[in-house]
């Protein structure tokens, strides 16, 4: 979709970066916020309210939401921006009092975010008017809020910068040395702890997993294995981790030592106990 | 008065976020760190990630493999972070992403040197990525002599691979009609 929206001659000469920083330096102490809502799916909102709680209190620095365009100082403006909100979203723009602070919040206001090539938006605050400050984040946290307002006030400083890479080696990233020398041992175990128990506590599980067969006085004779196993997994108190690692041991562990011997059915750990 | 005592007795519940720092809970999802060093170019995370947040183009003049995260439009899915074979890309805790005016300062981008096939010299893979694949199947247990004798297309492409694959079939026809 192609820009319609120019911004008047009027308005611009009164943005212009002096004028804004200079209004910035007045309302250091009090600045009044409206809330645009550009077709958001609403969780933004809910980290708005989340941000201006007690727990985080902005009005300790002269945060303070008010109800109409008129009396704002900054427009926060969240969402994906559809086409039944361009009009609204324009009124309220050219409603805000000369010098105004636009602040972008979300995924969805910075640049369109999980929404950016649906048919029905226009992917971002930015292709409509002009943006200052940018918050992403889906929904970002009170705390990335706050540091969003105080950095479009000048309180605290921008983290990020663009980053480039160039010229790394091609050299292969290291891989560990298998316990059973064949990483396909290693695949297994982390395929099967994502799978039980998700990518964060699964590498958790793939970890302690790793550790525990490691222990085993010879990796490849499974009663000792086993009871190095059940002595671990007795000693795990998270019961998640228990459970799983046992399950690891009967369908990967015991899969792969298939290859070496036969495997019989007191082999495997009783899930029950 | 009575407001002020219950405040005393249960404390101030507010942080003081932006004068000091705030520590967020254990497996906060914030912004994805790249590690450069680690990343071998296998575009796992481009096609896992849900809004295109993660971009692994090959640049203009098909020199490089640019790997581009625009933070603007991440949405801490975590996928990324699940689908890396080798965790380059890991969620970290940085939640102070706000910028300023130039929307490209939540860009970050890695080039990796990318691999020419034998046959037909296009690009189609990275260099890094070809050693990481060898350095996995030595440590998978083969020895040198199969290493070699199993590699021998590794460094060829899909499509020639098929057109190879084609000819000796075709081939093998040929020569049984006769
Ligand atoms: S950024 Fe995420 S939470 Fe905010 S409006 Fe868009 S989809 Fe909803
Ligand atoms: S966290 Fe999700 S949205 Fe963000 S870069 Fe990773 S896969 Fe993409
Ligand atoms: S999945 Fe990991 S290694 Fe592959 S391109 Fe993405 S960051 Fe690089």
């Amino acid at each position: 979709m192609s820009k319609t929206y120019v911004v008047p001659e009027e308005i611009a000469s009164a943005n212009s970066l002096e004028a804004k920083l200079e209004h910035l330096k007045n309302i250091k102490g009090s600045f009044n916020v409206y809330r645009v809502d550009c077709g958001s799916c609403n969780g933004c909102e809910i980290e708005i309210f989340a941000a201006i709680t007690p727990m985080w209190d902005p009005e300790r620095f002269g945060f303070k939401l008010v109800a109409s365009p008129r009396h704002a100082d900054i427009l926060l403006c969240s969402g994906p921006v559809t086409r039944q909100m361009y009009y609204p979203l324009l009124r309220a723009y050219e409603a805000t009092p000369d010098p105004k602070v636009v602040v972008a919040i979300g995924a969805c206001g910075s640049s369109g975010g999980i929404f950016h090539d649906a048919y029905s938006v226009w992917g971002g605050i930015d292709k409509i008017i002009p943006v200052d400050v940018y918050i992403p984040g889906c929904p970002p946290h009170p705390a990335t809020i706050i540091h969003g307002l105080a950095t479009a006030l000048g309180i605290l400083d921008q983290k990020l910068e663009l980053k480039e890479h160039k010229n790394g080696s091609n050299e292969s990233p290291e891989i560990k040395t298998s316990v059973f020398n064949n990483i396909l041992f290693e695949r297994d175990v982390l395929a099967e702890a994502k799978q039980l128990m998700g990518y964060l506590y699964g590498r958790k599980l793939f970890d302690k997993y790793i550790k525990a067969v490691k222990e085993s006085p010879n990796i490849k004779d499974t009663v000792q294995t086993k009871i190095t196993m059940e002595r671990l997994s007795r000693e795990e108190e998270d019961p998640r981790y228990r459970e799983c690692m046992k399950v690891i041991h009967n369908n990967v562990y015991l899969n792969h030592i298939k290859q070496f011997k036969e495997i019989d059915i007191a082999d495997r750990i009783d899930l029950s106990d | 008065m009575k407001l002020l005592d219950m405040t005393r007795k249960y404390g101030n519940a507010t942080y003081n976020y932006p004068f000091e720092p705030y520590k967020v809970p254990e497996g906060f999802r914030g912004k994805p760190a790249y590690d450069y060093e680690k990343c071998i170019g296998c575009t796992a995370c481009a096609v896992a990630c849900p809004s295109n947040a993660i971009n692994v183009k090959l640049n203009e003049d098909k020199s490089k493999l640019v790997w581009e995260f625009n933070c603007a439009r991440c949405i801490f899915c975590g996928r990324c972070d699940e689908v890396c074979p080798t965790n380059a890309v890991l969620l970290s805790d940085e939640f102070e992403m706000a910028v300023r005016f130039d929307k490209d300062n939540l860009k970050e981008r890695g080039e990796l040197d990318v691999e020419c096939c034998q046959k037909c010299k296009n690009p189609f893979t990275t260099s890094k990525l070809i050693s990481y694949d060898i350095e996995r199947l030595k440590k998978a247990g083969w020895d040198e002599a199969t290493l070699a004798e199993k590699t021998k297309y590794i460094r060829t492409c899909p499509e020639c691979k098929k057109n190879i694959a084609v000819e000796n079939s075709t081939q093998y026809f040929v020569r049984k009609r006769k």
